[in-house]
């Protein structure tokens, strides 16, 4: 442990790095249109979380940040399984996957 | 915390029944599992649980009410759900094994104590919903709501993620009780605090349905169906209200005055944006959305109040919940081809229980005396009083909108035109209908208590 808080000096660094990430998914899933890309954002913003997490697990010394990464990347996995599905079941009946062929409900 | 396990399993035991292709059989299994899970509940402090050990899931005198009123508002959303599944015999136990499997979600979203429990219970309450809401497959308005709800569900449960791991960077711990001592102490009031419990409140109100977070609602809604609307309306919200009014009533308390401005701003947007959008509206689900938008507007007001905020919460959820299971169960029975409002005229006077049950539900939903509607408005509004008094005044506008609209359906159905159809119901119907009309009418006794 003694090693691992030595990271203290080069926090911020870590912040920025998943704080850049997390954005990047952000205005991803509000630009783009295909809807696998948008899949990939959400991925990377729940990976910029995991970062996040991990950095800060390792600057107080606790597991526990580590554990719930793990929680983490179960959800995101099952998410991911659902989403594809959905994904796919919206192909069948649209003939398209990109997000503004979705109009039908509105008003 | 027994009673978590009991749904569970009798989720995954409904699916295997479901092989039989009997949707009375399902019915039946998934009826005596919730049953049994109030039960455990009801008698939760009477024995020893096994699990009593853990900490992360501790259910307290006001928890404990609101994880029996989401178990009774299952199985009235699954009773009601029975004639139209029913026609799906393959499918029927898929529904229902989701709907429980989702409850588990409500339940451990009701009683965590510790981040890890509210995460993992948000997301087993939200993953079954995407499935249900896009499950009628040949139904392109349903998948559309489907992709709609998923896409922008995920989207705020990232945001959600990011502010736990602020919150988590600034106070280093995840059990809630730490996290209150360190923001009692005042030593982590950093940039990085607010912006990390800014983000949780805006993946908050994404969850709860409140403006500037509301756009999935109406879609959502609209596509589903009417069971599952059922549902959304009235367990999901339960439980992301409560867990957002128990968040900021005690372990964020010493941050809450700093984002109260923007609270009573989604509270008065989403009042005046429910009620008059809703009033244009002509598919009856869509309005049904709007409205909800309007009345969680009300139920914001828990937040602002520590003391009582989530007894309140527990009145006025249970006359909104109860007056909207009942209004969709009649919107089934009326139900042609479309949902829309047109179908609804003259159904008064020839079926005199889906008369008064109709009366009663709008009566309740307008905050008419002596309903539950009623007190659970007054209770929200009257602890707001003294300190946010302009607030408390547009709500009442606002809720004078929402009587004309509510008071307007009831005319519609009630008019002397299309007199005379009766309509068909079968008898998981009309229990539901009762049901319903004992929350309306009795829910307030609770406060004599």
């Amino acid at each position: 442990m003694e090693q691992l808080n030595n990271i203290g000096a080069s926090l911020d660094f870590y912040i920025f790095v998943s704080i850049a990430l997390f954005s990047i998914g952000a205005i991803g899933v509000l630009t783009r249109k295909n809807m696998i890309v948008l899949l990939m954002c959400i991925e990377l913003m729940l990976n910029a979380v995991n970062l996040l997490l991990v950095t800060f697990s390792t600057f107080f010394g606790n597991g526990e940040a580590q554990i719930f990464v793990f929680f983490i990347i179960v959800v995101a996995a099952a998410e991911a399984t659902i989403g594809l599905s959905i994904l796919i079941m919206a192909y069948r009946n649209s003939k398209s996957i990109d997000i503004e062929m979705f109009h039908k409900l509105n008003g | 915390m027994d009673a978590l396990i009991i749904i569970f399993i009798t989720g995954l035991i409904g699916l295997f029944v479901g092989m039989l292709k009997n949707s009375r059989l399902t019915l039946a299994v998934i009826s005596v599992g919730l049953i049994a899970g109030f039960l455990s509940m009801y008698y939760m402090n009477d024995y020893q649980s096994i699990f009593q050990s853990y900490q992360g899931l501790q259910f307290s005198r006001t928890q404990h009410m609101f994880a029996l009123l989401a178990i009774g508002l299952t199985f009235v959303s699954v009773l009601l759900g029975y004639t139209y599944f029913k026609e799906d015999e393959e499918h029927t136990s898929d529904y229902y094994g989701l709907m429980l499997f989702s409850l588990t979600g409500a339940l451990c979203l009701i009683g965590f104590s510790n981040l890890f429990m509210f995460f993992l219970g948000l997301e087993i309450l939200s993953i079954p919903i995407y499935v249900l809401v896009g499950i009628q497959k040949g139904n392109s308005l349903s998948s559309e709501a489907s992709v709609k709800y998923f896409f922008t569900g995920s989207f705020a449960t990232a945001i959600m993620l990011f502010g736990i791991a602020l919150v988590y960077g600034s106070t280093g711990s995840f059990e809630m009780n730490e996290i209150q001592m360190a923001l009692d102490m005042g030593m982590s009031h950093s940039p990085m605090l607010n912006i990390g419990v800014l983000m949780m409140m805006a993946a908050f109100l994404f969850k709860v349905g409140a403006v500037p977070f509301h756009f999935w609602g109406p879609d959502v809604y609209q596509g589903s169906s009417n069971a599952v609307m059922a549902y959304m309306a009235s367990v999901v919200k339960l439980a992301a209200l409560f867990a957002f009014v128990h968040f900021f009533n005690f372990t964020f308390h010493s941050v809450t005055p700093f984002v109260a401005g923007l609270i009573l701003f989604a509270i008065v947007v989403s009042l005046f944006l429910g009620y008059l959008s809703a009033l244009k509206q002509t598919s009856f689900r869509r309005m049904m959305a709007y409205s909800s938008i309007a009345n969680t507007g009300f139920a914001l007001f828990a937040v602002l109040n520590q003391q009582y905020g989530e007894a309140s919460l527990w009145i006025f959820m249970i006359g909104y919940a109860c007056s909207t299971i009942a209004l969709v169960t009649i919107n089934m029975i009326v139900e042609k081809e479309t949902d829309n409002i047109a179908n609804w005229k003259g159904i008064g006077y020839s079926n005199p229980l889906i008369g008064i049950t109709l009366v009663i539900s709008l009566l309740s939903l307008s905050g008419i005396p002596p309903f539950t509607g009623f007190f659970g408005k007054y209770l929200l509004l009257s602890s707001a009083f003294t300190n946010y008094l302009p607030v408390v005044i547009l709500a009442i506008i606002a809720s004078l909108v929402g009587a004309y609209l509510y008071l307007r359906l009831m005319v519609l159905a009630l008019s002397k035109e299309g007199e005379g159809n009766k309509l068909k119901m079968n008898l998981t119907q009309i229990i539901v209908l009762i049901l319903c009309l004992g929350g309306i009418l009795g829910g307030w006794l609770v406060l004599l208590i």
